[in-house]
């Protein structure tokens, strides 16, 4: 069973200048384990796609799945659980809530699934595993370095265990060296069973996936 | 079970932002401290003032028809009361104590000091009914005088002093104890002789106005309509006032005055509630961003606006503390100038502004943060996370 399925799927913005088409008619299926690269120019609907995927937006119309789930069917606190418990995002700006430490950061998505706090040292352990010290745990995020906020990043991503990692220009804002660890990092996360879909206009970078299309004029080419 | 992470949230929020959240809550401590020591004092007032009077809420005062005095303690007496309407008052009070009184001002001279003082005549038996004695005893006789605890004081008199009065001696036999300002008489300041002296020196056989004493102050209604029923019959002959209905309307006064100040203290309050807004809707629109990112990882939209509520809750809780700190501090210094007392401070009547201030502080706190908490848990999680 694919763990996320679009069919035909278009999203239609309302403008006051009349309505803007971001994705037309869209149909793709990605399986479990996949590794699928989504490139395209600005404006070709391929971050439309992603918050689909990301179930942070709906179609205007066609159907959605996320792991087996009709998307239409949720209310928005369904949505925000669907978020919690099968995603995992990565963003291009690291995106850590500043006011939290790197273990806290962690430990958010948790807190928010389990309704307490990480005993069982799993925060600790992915920290561990993302290669980052002991020490770094207590610093807050803008006291660390690009990449070391990246897998922090990846990090809290992984807390829950979700199927799906989506991956927003995860190698943008980092110097080309870094950039290549955090490549290996998501290739072995996909390895271990990890589906990793991912936007970005590199074509290094895209040479990771196992597949990749491209969105033009927001139609799959 | 809420998470205690939204809480944390909001603390470090608020320490983040220290000195805008400081402001914020000294907005609150003034409204709080304003309006829980508007209403502390207005109480103690009311309760100072009321204590003062309530040994006099038991009497009906009754004057001839015209012949009211104007004010408690001038005595410009136009017409009096006769024998016989004494008598139809008596028999109109049942079995309650039925006091004549007669009264003037007259020149006093003690030693050399000399002076005008109010006047009170008593039939030797009734002197008991409403007077209580410092120290000496009652009237027995036409030679005596009982001195009232001011005019005790201002003339320095004693049991065995000797006064003239009108130019004719008398003994003090008595000083009475200090009663405060009532509505039938103001002893304080007077000099108190018998109804046989009082006659005869004034050559006034009719009385200035009748005191009754109702025994169960729940008759007060009943002995009042059966003195108007038995003697205003055909015309008004007599004026009869409660003074527990003059007490009850002059409490009322002072409740609405401590009700308007306190309703001043509330306008500062209103002031606090805007700049929790405004502080609140900065806090807000500064974490767009972070809102974006916590939406997309999975937090709730209530959960939002917990976190921007907690802000709220924690600026109202810490200005509410503050504020009824203050207004204690305040409402003991104010009345230990005014009352030279703090006695009635410590009546639950006044101590509970303090939590009707805090209550109103917090509530305040909540209500100004409720839209912008709200405004953050709608906001569209994509826009908000594209925001920069």
């Amino acid at each position: 069973m694919p763990v996320i399925q679009l069919e035909n799927v278009s999203r239609i913005y309302k403008m006051p200048f009349g309505d803007v088409v971001a994705l037309n008619n869209v149909s793709l299926s990605i399986d479990e384990g996949d590794f699928i690269a989504i490139m395209g120019p600005s404006g070709s609907g391929k971050s439309t796609l992603l918050n689909m995927v990301g179930s942070l937006d709906v179609p205007t119309t066609g159907k959605l799945y996320i792991n087996g789930t009709d998307v239409s069917t949720l209310t928005d606190d369904e949505l925000t659980d669907l978020r919690r418990d099968t995603i995992g995002f990565i963003f291009q700006q690291f995106n850590l809530i500043p006011l939290l430490t790197v273990r806290e950061n962690v430990e958010y998505p948790y807190i928010l699934k389990y309704r307490k706090n990480d005993t069982e040292g799993r925060c600790d352990e992915l920290i561990r595993y993302m290669g980052l010290t002991e020490s770094l745990s207590h610093h807050k995020p803008n006291e660390l370095s690009g990449g070391q906020q990246q897998r922090v990043a990846i990090a809290r991503a992984l807390v829950n265990d979700p199927k799906i990692l989506l991956c927003d220009e995860p190698t943008g804002n980092l110097d080309s060296k870094t950039g290549i660890q955090v490549m290996e990092l998501l290739k072995s996360l996909n390895e271990e069973g990890k589906t990793i879909i991912m936007v970005t206009h590199d074509a290094h970078i895209a040479d990771y996936a196992k597949r990749s299309i491209t969105i033009e004029d927001g139609e799959i080419q | 079970m809420t998470p205690g992470i939204f809480f944390e949230f909001a603390k470090r929020s608020i320490r983040l932002h220290w000195l805008r959240s400081t402001l914020a809550i000294i907005g609150i401590v003034i409204g709080v401290a304003a309006i829980a020591s508007m209403g502390m004092l207005g109480n103690s007032l009311v309760l100072s003032i009321s204590d003062s009077l309530s040994d006099v809420g038991d009497s009906i005062v009754i004057y001839s028809h015209g012949g009211i005095s104007q004010g408690p303690s001038s005595s410009t007496v136009n017409d009096k009361i006769t024998k016989r309407m004494l008598k139809d008052i008596v028999r109109a009070s049942g079995s309650n104590d039925v006091i004549p009184i007669y009264n003037t001002a007259d020149k006093i001279i003690v030693g050399s000091e000399d002076g005008i003082a109010s006047v009170y005549g008593l039939e030797t038996e009734d002197s008991t009914l409403i007077l209580n004695m410092e120290e000496g005893q009652y009237l027995r006789s036409s030679a005596g005088a009982l001195a009232g605890s001011r005019i005790a004081e201002e003339y320095d008199l004693k049991v065995g002093s000797r006064i003239k009065l009108g130019g004719d001696n008398l003994r003090i036999v008595g000083i009475l104890e200090e009663r405060g300002m009532g509505f039938d008489i103001n002893p304080d300041s007077a000099i108190i002789v018998t109804d046989k002296f009082f006659s005869s020196k004034y050559d006034q056989e009719d009385y200035n106005f009748v005191i009754v004493k109702v025994r169960d102050i729940t008759d007060i209604e009943d002995v009042k309509d059966s003195i108007n029923t038995k003697i205003n019959r055909k015309e008004d002959v007599v004026d009869v006032f409660d003074t527990k209905a003059i007490l009850e309307s002059l409490l009322d006064a002072f409740g609405q005055i401590s009700m308007f100040t306190t309703a001043i203290g509330g306008i500062s309050l209103v002031v606090a509630g805007v700049s929790i807004f405004n502080i609140q809707m900065m806090s807000v629109t500064e974490r767009i961003k972070e809102i974006g990112i916590i939406r997309s990882i999975g937090t709730k939209k209530n959960e939002v606006l917990k976190m921007f509520l907690y802000e709220a809750l924690i600026l109202g809780l810490f200005g509410a503390l503050v504020g009824a700190l203050f207004s204690f501090i305040a409402g003991f210094g104010v009345l230990m100038l005014m009352l030279d007392s703090t006695t009635y401070l410590f009546e639950p009547s006044t101590l509970v502004y303090i939590p009707y201030g805090m209550a109103f502080g917090i509530v305040t706190s909540l209500v100004s943060g409720f839209y912008p908490a709200w405004k953050a848990a709608n906001l569209n999680p994509i826009e908000a996370l594209r925001f920069e």
